[in-house]
């Protein structure tokens, strides 16, 4: 787990500068101003300020399926880069929730949308918001990989061939290298990408994913179809691009999202989120008696 | 407890065995209506093929030869392959079908040669396509961003240059024949369809073996192979354009599958099939001309396939009606397809089911699933008053007939090319949307190419079951006998089914049993040809 250590970087970037260029001072000052008027302060329960800024945030977020209400006020605010986890019982409402945060919700016809999602300044629920264009800076994994019957180096490329960026060798191998998948399939990456095996196939997923060099990577499960040994290289993974990207994952593995997460929400069925905070608060000191069952196994 | 008695306590013996009568009796019936199917497809198929062939008429002598140079080396080699080496099987009846299905097709191509266009105006053709894809090849690579201008280059240059516009500007078609020196058929052929196919072939195999050297010896051997016709063409008796036609696309064919089969190594023995199928027809041959045995009198013969027909049933032919079936063939694929897979594609990936308009597209859908079993004689009625008495257009010719069957056959063609859509995981456009493509992205670069094997797969069958359809024609007055092929699709024109059936009409027994039978076959052979291209198609797809 990571904490986001600014007050020490920002000190020594200071002294850095003071000495090296003085027209330099004058921008920094003012850089350190901008930066702490835009720290938020998030749910913690000592009252730090939080060094992290948000990267989502959602208000009095509702969805109904036709009649059924499957998330029911949800509000919370999603910090960058730090892999934040939702986790819950079966039909909580935990991948409806992480839908909505790139509009997936809008391809199923029945599914109908109240409340705000705030990504960089905007709801991105308005009118005037592109929901292509959203999907381009938020990529998403699913639980089942689903690498399409192209080539390797086609399916990576296919990101950034409808995103109308370049299709290189260079962007393609740096993708697939910061999936951890580079090593295993060099030389190959001209075979079906239907032909690896089922981690790799995700871990191709992953690549995908981030080839078009997105924000945030939402991830539903991402692990669950894996047999153990692939889903502990998934997990250091995660990790791994939480320091470039914004990661939510949903996972319905208690164990997966101590391991790796830095923030927990707790949604409850019925869509209710029920408690959010930092992971170690949530798993060894919940304040709600129905969130200290959950994760102690008496239900779900 | 260990006390028990034997025989109370044994579960498994003769006296336990679970009943299993009824599942018997129930799996036999349901062979036994197999069984039969087969059977009657079988004698129905013998029937014919003696009532075409008559191989009884042939000497004694002829059959023991054409045996033991034919079949006994194919069922020694099949055998072979039975036993020891199963891939190998597989690739020699594919090494003896492909040549056969692409001459075949390549036949198709002949008949269009001969008839509709001449080698001058497909060169000419050729030339203007060629021009035009360059420009717009060209104009994409250098103005990349500009997407209405892209859009609108690639739908008004090809226009342009191959059609220009009527009576203002002529096409570069136009313009080439103004020229003082054209090359004439041979060299049209030469330069507008032999080096074409052999340069598609040397492509295939350079992005294969990703080997520009490779590609270069590919497209040499298949030029070679076509080329060769002006040597060897007048040797053999055959003209050295027709030689063009067929053996380009052949020896094309062939070159592309046996690198595919030496690169993956499977089953190689099964490439000496058909050459040893060619050489034992060759021996056979001649062994029978040697001996001086009397091949069958058969009614399917070269003759039967060149002529037209005459009231005389030895000098009776089908030759100008197979180009009348081809010309109806094209004007469907031309028309029906697109009609048909566009509307299924709009049907599959953009109409809703919610609303209004969902309920609307709902009972579209139902409706064109009834309009598939609607008998063929009321598509014939549609097409006499609509296209025919409404419209005016002629009776009885190319483009009546291909638009009546077309539209006969194109529920079938939506029906089938929606179920391959259907077939496309909806992962796969869900992964897509979430990368941030738009619909037309989805639809164009994951949904068509996953589906586009099933959609060849469906059309074909369908193309198959339209060749086959008499009682539209009938309707539409398409001619009953034909002494000339038609010179173009809008002259009267005849067709396979329907001279079949005025043949059933006639008085002479020999009509009726013999050149009927010879006609049936031929038909037979063109649909098994497209459903052999359809299988083929299916099974690559499978494989992928």
């Amino acid at each position: 787990m990571r904490r986001v250590e600014t007050d020490g970087g920002v000190s020594t970037a200071d002294d850095a500068e003071s000495t090296a260029d003085p027209t330099e001072t004058d921008s920094d000052s003012e850089k350190l101003v901008d930066v702490s008027s835009s720290f938020t302060v998030s749910d913690d329960d000592e009252g730090r300020p939080q060094a992290a800024e948000t990267a989502i945030e959602t208000r009095d977020l509702d969805v109904y399926y036709g009649d059924d209400q499957a998330l029911q006020s949800v509000s919370m605010e999603i910090p960058e880069r730090q892999v934040t986890a939702l986790i819950g019982p079966s039909g909580c409402g935990k991948s409806t929730f992480l839908r909505c945060l790139n509009r997936m919700n809008d391809l199923i016809d029945i599914a109908h949308v109240d409340g705000e999602v705030r990504f960089k300044d905007k709801n991105i629920y308005d009118e005037d918001v592109d929901p292509v264009a959203l999907r381009r800076k938020i990529g998403m994994v699913f639980q089942q990989p689903n690498p399409f019957p192209k080539s390797i180096y086609d399916n990576v490329g296919f990101g950034l061939e409808v995103q109308d960026k370049p299709v290189t060798d260079e962007t393609v191998r740096r993708a697939l290298e910061r999936a951890a998948l580079l090593e295993e399939i060099d030389g190959r990456l001209d075979e079906s990408g239907l032909e690896l095996s089922g981690g790799q196939q995700q871990r191709l997923c992953i690549a995908r994913a981030i080839a078009p060099d997105p924000d945030v990577i939402l991830m539903d499960e991402p692990a669950s179809a894996l047999d153990p040994v692939a889903t502990s290289k998934i997990e250091d993974l995660i990790t791994d691009l939480a320091e470039e990207y914004t990661v939510i994952i949903v996972t319905h593995n208690m164990q997966q999202a101590a391991r790796i997460s830095d923030k927990t929400a707790v949604f409850l069925t019925g869509g209710e989120l029920v408690e959010y905070g930092d992971t170690e608060a949530i798993f060894e000191n919940p304040d709600n008696q129905r969130v200290e069952d959950y994760i102690t196994g008496k239900f779900g | 407890m260990a006390s028990e008695t034997p025989t109370s306590e044994t579960w498994f013996g003769s006296a336990e065995k679970v009943g299993r009568l009824r599942g018997r009796v129930f799996k036999w019936t349901c062979l036994g209506a197999t069984v039969l199917t087969l059977a009657l497809m079988l004698v129905f198929l013998l029937y014919v093929a003696n009532d075409a062939f008559r191989p009884l008429s042939a000497d004694p002598g002829w059959l023991a030869t054409m045996g033991l140079t034919v079949v006994v080396p194919i069922a020694l080699l099949a055998g072979y392959y039975y036993r020891r080496d199963r891939s190998a099987g597989q690739v020699a009846y594919t090494a003896l079908g492909l040549p056969v299905l692409v001459a075949l097709a390549s036949g198709g191509l002949w008949l269009l040669f001969r008839h509709i266009v001449t080698p001058r105006e497909w060169f000419v053709l050729v030339v203007s396509i060629v021009v035009a894809g360059g420009i717009v090849v060209g104009h994409s690579r250098v103005r990349h961003d500009a997407v209405t201008e892209r859009l609108v280059v690639t739908v008004l240059v090809p226009l342009l240059v191959v059609v220009g516009i009527p009576t203002v500007v002529p096409g570069l078609g136009q313009l080439l024949y103004l020229l003082p020196v054209l090359p004439n058929t041979l060299f049209s052929l030469l330069l507008g369809f032999v080096l074409p196919v052999a340069a598609v072939v040397g492509w295939r195999i350079r992005d294969v073996r990703d080997d520009d050297r490779d590609g270069a010896i590919a497209a040499g051997i298949t030029a070679v192979g076509g080329l060769a016709g002006l040597a060897v063409g007048p040797l053999v008796g055959i003209h050295p354009t027709s030689w063009f036609v067929f053996a380009a696309p052949i020896v094309g064919a062939l070159v592309v599958y046996v690198e595919h089969v030496v690169r993956t190594d499977k089953g190689r023995s099964g490439l000496a099939f058909p050459v040893v199928v060619a050489a034992g027809i060759a021996a056979g041959l001649a062994a029978t001309q040697l001996l001086g045995f009397a091949g069958p009198n058969a009614w399917l013969d070269m003759q039967f396939l060149t002529s037209p027909h005459s009231t005389t049933p030895t000098d009776a032919g089908i030759y100008p009606t197979l180009v009348g079936s081809v010309l109806i063939l094209i004007v469907i694929v031309l028309s029906a397809f697109p009609v048909g897979i566009g509307a299924a594609i709009y049907l599959e990936e953009y109409a809703t089911s919610q609303g209004r308009f969902g309920t609307v597209m709902e009972l579209i859908q139902v409706n064109i699933a009834n309009l598939a079993g609607v008998p063929s004689i009321v598509y014939g009625v549609l097409g006499l008053a609509i296209f025919i008495n409404l419209i005016g257009m002629g009776r009885g010719t190319a483009v009546v007939a291909g638009f009546t069957v077309g539209l006969l056959i194109l529920p079938i063609i939506i029906i089938s090319t929606q179920e391959a859509i259907r077939a496309v995981p909806d992962s796969h456009r869900q992964a897509s949307y979430a990368m941030g493509a738009t619909k037309w992205q989805t639809v164009r670069n994951v949904v068509l190419p996953e589906s586009l094997a099933g959609i060849f797969t469906g059309t074909i069958l369908a193309l198959g079951r339209a060749i086959g359809e008499t009682a539209p024609l009938l309707m539409i007055g398409v001619a009953a006998t034909v002494r000339v092929s038609p010179d173009s699709f809008l002259s009267r024109t005849g067709a396979m089914p329907r001279q079949i059936f005025s043949w059933s009409t006639q008085i002479t027994t020999e009509f009726r049993y013999g050149v009927l039978a010879a006609g049936v076959v031929t038909l037979l052979v063109v649909l098994l040809t497209m459903n052999a291209a359809a299988i083929v198609l299916r099974n690559r797809s499978q494989q992928n």
